[in-house]
């Protein structure tokens, strides 16, 4: 070793000891070395570490007194002998992972039993919410959306009718827009627009909040306070968003009809009069009640998932954010397939 | 006042295990009415999974523990939930709620537990808040305040409900010395006046001294002395006698040393 085990030498030269197999280190001679700082004790113990690993020491030959007064004084964390790792089988790693999903699917099936129960029988034994809390979370998760649902509606409702005008207008089928936009909006892309909308805005809320109150025991202490935190947290938000979803539903349906009806009146020339009367034509309460039924029902879908993610986090701020984003993707997957489902249904 | 002189809480045998780790290794204590206990140990130790073992927010692999006579194990949710309204919990962090105000904050277990009217409620919030200081702060949400205050706080809202039974995880951890000693005053206060049993866990020596009738010294999650301060820090050697010499020295140094990576020979 040089006389200044240091920095600079350790830039320059310590690369091939990094490299090595640590069952190869050769005996370390300090019979030149005086000094010794920071960058050179940790080369120092990490070649001794990666030796402690397999069972060895490090030797270090004609030491001076100082320099191994000043190794033997530093303190590092504890290490146990972990010998040669053996790598898991593609089979063990399959059943860990198919179990792991076993246990998160349990876990989900068992909050949203437990979620129903506090929000319907439940209420008969407890209430543990506050007062006010239930408007406070319809003017935040429906009020506050009105605008962004609405907007979206209106242009995906205006793409719509204008890519089915232009092959209806070669046709000379112009007419046939009002059903086909009034049924597919009230149908079917009124509720999964609003579903996709709030998923991402207050689906992606309900978890960061519930996660943001377990990384600061404050769902432990709502806990211990004899409070239900998912009575408290998460049923006032379900019902806030079970009566606020059809509404939404039903304005993103009603303002995607009238991006249809501006464009068949201004794009196609058809009299306001005749518009109105097919629009009307074509709206059946049985349409209705599926827009409405269909949205109750991913309102809880949103909840849910928010809520499972939001109290299943472990960690800081990070896991905060991915449970988040977890929570926004398996919330549009979901509903999706509840959606495909419905389409039998209805 | 309690005159029963069985244990207010009781600790059997208990094992905790976080995955393949055992945390709590056959941990078994006993607190009587109006004791001050404290939990103390080196960090790692166990200290903060057996406060939250003994509050039924983590459960046993085995053993039991019973808070007022009744096993936390064998009562169901709602029942669980009525023992810990006689039980009050001050978080390590405070652990108020961010949404809402300090007043609220401390209201929240009687506007969730009574039927009071709202403005009982609001004068026991006051109440309450003087008790810990905290008044002039009432209207202010957690987040504008500082540690010390939100812990005080915190304690405002664990006293809400009178619990005979007081949970504190490290009170002083964080805080100034004139501050952490202005909360151990007020824990000694607390029970002169309320005649509640106080379980602290800490690793704070000076608050230890202050305000500890009995400490129980948990080492690598099992209960190595239970007794008197003085038994523990008269410990001659051992982890105990590790533990209290750190203390003195201030150290934050653990594990091991690093001669135990080398071979060394010196120069002649």
């Amino acid at each position: 070793m040089p006389s200044h085990v240091t920095k600079g030498w350790i830039e320059k030269e310590a690369l091939p000891f990094l490299k090595m197999n640590p069952s190869e280190f050769p005996c370390l001679d300090f019979s030149k070395t005086v000094s010794l700082d920071s960058a050179g004790t940790a080369l120092l113990l990490f070649l001794g570490k990666q030796r402690f690993d397999i069972g060895k020491k490090l030797v270090l030959k004609n030491i001076s007194p100082q320099l191994k007064n000043t190794l033997e004084n530093i303190r590092i964390g504890e290490r146990k002998l972990i010998g040669p790792q053996k790598k898991e089988s593609l089979f063990a790693r399959t059943g860990t992972a198919l179990m792991g999903g076993k246990q998160k699917a349990e876990l989900g099936i068992s909050m949203l039993a437990e979620l129903l129960y506090w929000a319907s029988l439940g209420l008969f034994k407890r209430r543990d919410f506050r007062k006010g809390v239930f408007e406070q979370q319809m003017f935040l998760m429906g009020y506050k959306a009105f605008g962004i649902v609405a907007l979206l509606s209106f242009l995906i409702g205006m793409v719509l009718a204008l890519q089915a005008a232009l092959q209806l207008e070669k046709f000379g089928a112009g007419i046939f827009l009002a059903p086909m936009i009034t049924i597919s909006m009230i149908k079917e892309l009124g509720p999964l627009l609003a579903a996709i909308i709030l998923t991402g805005r207050s689906g992606s809320a309900i978890t960061a909040e519930i996660a943001t109150m377990v990384v600061g025991e404050e769902i432990d202490a709502l806990r211990t306070m004899g409070i239900n935190p998912l009575q408290f947290v998460a049923v006032p938000k379900l019902f806030a968003l079970s009566i606020t979803m059809p509404i939404l539903s039903l304005i993103a349906s009603l303002v995607g009809v009238l991006a249809g009806f501006l464009v068949a009146v201004l794009y196609l020339d058809i009299s306001i009069n005749l518009m109105i009367g097919e629009i009307i034509k074509s709206i059946y309460v049985h349409d209705v009640l599926a827009n409405v039924v269909k949205s109750m029902v991913f309102s809880w879908l949103i909840v849910w998932i928010g809520s499972f993610h939001g109290f299943r986090v472990h960690g800081g701020a990070e896991a905060v954010g991915k449970e988040t984003t977890l929570s926004v993707v398996n919330g549009i997957f979901i509903i999706i397939c509840a959606d495909a489902v419905f389409s039998f249904v209805f | 006042m309690n005159t029963t002189t069985s244990p207010i809480l009781s600790v059997h045998d208990v094992c905790v295990r976080y995955a393949d780790r055992l945390v709590l290794d056959n941990v078994s204590l006993n607190v009587d009415p109006a004791e001050i206990r404290v939990i103390l140990g080196p960090s790692g130790c166990g200290k903060t999974t057996l406060l939250k073992t003994m509050v039924g927010l983590l459960s046993p692999v085995s053993g039991s523990v019973s808070l007022f006579g009744q096993t936390l194990g064998e009562l169901d949710s709602p029942q669980s939930m009525d023992l810990l309204k006689k039980v009050g919990i001050l978080f390590q962090n405070g652990a108020l709620l961010g949404s809402i105000t300090v007043a609220q904050n401390v209201g929240l277990p009687l506007e969730m537990h009574t039927i009071l009217d709202a403005k009982i409620i609001e004068e026991i919030v006051e109440f309450k808040l003087s008790q810990v200081g905290m008044l002039h702060a009432k209207d202010m949400l957690p987040q504008e305040l500082s540690g010390g205050m939100r812990k005080r706080a915190a304690l405002a809202r664990a006293l809400a409900l009178d619990p005979p039974l007081l949970f504190c995880d490290e009170p002083s951890a964080g805080l100034d010395p004139v501050t952490a000693a202005g909360l151990d005053d007020l824990l000694l206060t607390l029970r002169k006046q309320l005649s509640i049993t106080i379980v602290v866990v800490t690793h704070e020596l000076a608050s230890i001294k202050l305000i500890a009738d009995n400490v129980v010294f948990l080492y690598s999650g099992s209960v190595l002395y239970e007794g008197k301060l003085s038994g523990a820090e008269n410990a001659q050697s051992g982890p105990m006698n590790d533990f209290f010499q750190r203390i003195f020295r201030v150290s934050t140094v653990s594990g091991m040393n690093a001669s135990a990576l080398f071979d060394m020979e010196t120069r002649q």
